[in-house]
């Protein structure tokens, strides 16, 4: 800048100019966090209670739809299930006698298993009649491989036992019928017949109908029971890429004849259906969480609001030393997306430990929800820097003069 | 010849009301390098207008302020900040110490906005601290510094950038009268001794007659500038 000076000649005057660096910048943000640590951690709160609500809903239900997903893995998605369904009159179909053999001819099955559900009632002993909802099911030796039943106690009906008047039962069955081992050889009635238990099922997510039913040789319902013979429900296993290819063609073998009256579901995707409505409840949670951090923020607002009119002599003080309007902004904005992302980190670790303790509890696997924990703390800092806006340009346009003045 | 320090001509600050109040009106003044004055005044006489004025913190309505020949009136907001960055000074009767920075941070805030480096900011904080006798108080925080402890700091803060010009606005008003001496002694040293251009505001007669040039505000105007020789101790 030229000046003249009093004597007449021409002087070059650089006038300094105001900067902060970086670093600096941040470090005057934080240092109005680290002189009140009371109030920052009390104002963070606010923040954290809506992260930690908001990781614990996504981090359970991450870890529920793992262990689900897991479940499916193991269990397998490539399941089809072939059920009579309805005549176009409206009444029960039937499967055909030979469905099973004609399905297993189809060249992308892999295996095959079928069952009869019996119309009998099955109870403790022959002198009880109290109605317990329980199912009768026959079965050759093969429903276990396919469906991979386990049994929590004893054995399952295989070649040996299905000629025998035994009977494995459901988990639910077993609870039902208070059986809950068998030690000691107990035993239930099944259409008036005694029938030892030789095994207890453990719980099958994929197929809560046989949990409520007991499982009793097919050679025996038909030989000696005289039951009708036609399955009443076919398990299938395909070759994994081609299940739904091979939808349509299981109606057809299973039925030649009214390949429309026959039902063709996969069992698993109940099981995907679930996944999807514990999203909609994730949606909903995290709506709420979503509230509890805008709370947080207004919270962090007026901490800060109070904060500028506290602290106006540092404000008068800070532009005395050369800060322009931007570097209070700053200052402010970044105190307040500081506490906003504290209140975060707090958040995240108290919603992690929240849903470790859940999964644990439920014997799940963990499913840490990464990106949920980015978008969680680039949301604290999102609304730490809105919150800030206002009491950083209130702390902004303050008179220099009038901020210096002694108070009071 | 030199250009001053800081030159005010017929300068006029309003504040709107009715009718407007005119709490500077057509003061002229001008301060040399190295000088040391005293602005005294009753309360509401404008000296703390003229002070704001001659510190940028507020403008004039008409008239022109000069610093190192620079008219302050044609700056931008953001230039004036530039300004008191590296060409001014203040020291206040508050102090407006961060308590909870040490006492060398306090001082390196001095050129906290001039952009140095921190590494350099606090060693020039050092070198100002040990003008003001505080060289051992280093790492103290201003809780723990007695009043004129705590004065001390804050001249620091306001030397370290070596401005051209030091404001100090009723600098021993929080202060006993020792210990306002020895601030006194201090000012005088660093205009004596370091070439320091001071000017104070002050209401206490006392503490003016002790300065090389006093100049008594009352109405808003300049009532009489008076060479009375010098700072005694």
């Amino acid at each position: 800048m030229t000046v003249l000076t009093p004597d007449g000649l021409q002087a070059q005057v650089v006038m300094g100019r105001s900067r902060i660096r970086p670093s600096d910048r941040v470090r005057t943000g934080l240092g109005g966090l680290a002189s009140r640590p009371t109030r920052t951690v009390l104002t963070a709160m606010g923040i954290a209670i809506g992260i930690a609500s908001m990781v614990t809903v996504v981090g359970i239900s991450a870890s529920s739809k793992a262990d689900l997903l897991a479940e499916l893995d193991k269990l397998g998605t490539n399941l089809l299930q072939v059920r009579p369904g309805q005549s176009l009159l409206g009444e029960s179909s039937q499967l055909p006698i030979e469905a099973e053999p004609m399905i297993s001819e189809v060249g992308t099955v892999t295996d095959t298993a079928g069952i009869t559900a019996i119309d009998t009632d099955v109870s403790r002993n022959i002198y009880d009649s109290t109605p317990n909802g329980l199912d009768v099911v026959a079965t050759d030796g093969h429903l276990d491989d396919i469906l991979q039943l386990e049994p929590k106690y004893g054995r399952l009906i295989d070649e040996q036992t299905q000629t025998l008047p035994v009977a494995v039962l459901g988990s639910v069955a077993g609870e039902r019928l208070i059986i809950n081992t068998i030690d000691g050889g107990p035993t239930v009635a099944i259409g008036g017949r005694a029938f030892q238990v030789i095994g207890i099922l453990r719980p099958h997510p994929l197929h809560p109908d046989l949990d409520r039913s007991v499982l009793i040789g097919s050679d025996f319902a038909t030989n000696v029971m005289g039951t009708d013979p036609n399955h009443t429900a076919i398990y299938v296993r395909v070759s994994p890429d081609r299940i739904e290819d091979t939808r349509p063609v299981l109606a057809r073998s299973a039925n030649p004849a009214a390949s429309s009256e026959v039902d063709v579901s996969r069992p698993s995707d109940a099981l995907e259906a679930q996944a999807k409505v514990d999203q909609n409840l994730q949606s909903l949670l995290l709506a709420l969480g979503g509230v509890a951090l805008l709370v947080g923020g207004v919270g962090i607002a007026n901490i800060m609001v109070i904060s500028v009119i506290e602290r106006r002599g540092e404000i008068g003080l800070r532009r005395a030393l050369g800060a322009t309007r931007g570097h209070i902004r700053s200052q402010f904005v970044i105190e307040a997306s500081a506490l906003a992302v504290l209140g975060g980190v707090i958040g995240l670790g108290i919603g992690m430990g929240a849903t470790w303790v859940y999964a644990t509890s439920q014997g799940w696997v963990i499913a840490v929800p990464y990106r949920a924990l980015g978008l969680g703390v680039i949301g604290a800092l999102a609304i730490g820097a809105l919150a800030g806006l206002y009491p950083a340009s209130k702390a902004a346009r303050l008179d220099p003069a009038e901020a210096v003045r002694p108070h009071g | 010849m030199t250009v001053p320090v800081i030159e005010l001509v017929d300068v006029v600050r309003t504040y709107p009301g009715e009718p407007p109040i005119n709490a500077l009106d057509g003061v002229t003044l001008s301060i040399s390098a190295r000088e040391m004055i005293a602005i005294i005044g009753p309360s509401g006489s404008g000296k703390s207008t003229l002070l704001n004025i001659m510190g940028t913190l507020d403008r004039s309505s008409s008239g022109s302020v000069r610093i190192d020949g620079v008219d302050i009136v044609e700056l931008t907001e953001r230039q004036l900040c530039g300004v008191r960055a590296t060409r001014l000074g203040f020291v206040f009767q508050s102090f407006h110490l961060i308590e909870t920075a040490t006492v060398v941070e306090n001082v390196a805030n001095g050129l906290l906005y001039q952009g140095l480096s921190r590494r350099s900011r606090n060693l020039r904080a050092l070198d100002a601290l040990e003008l003001v006798g505080l060289g051992d108080r280093a790492s103290t925080k201003p809780p723990k510094l007695s009043g004129g402890q705590r004065q001390r700091v804050a001249i620091a803060r306001a030397i370290v950038a070596k401005p051209s010009l030091i404001l100090a606005d009723e600098p021993t008003g929080n202060l006993d009268s020792r210990t306002s001496a020895d601030i006194l002694a201090l000012l005088d040293d660093l205009n004596r001794v370091h070439d320091a251009t001071i000017a104070v505001i002050t209401h206490d007669n006392d503490v003016a007659d002790r300065f090389q040039r006093c100049i008594r505000m009352r109405d808003g105007k300049i009532e009489n500038q008076a060479h009375t020789g010098g700072v005694s101790s």
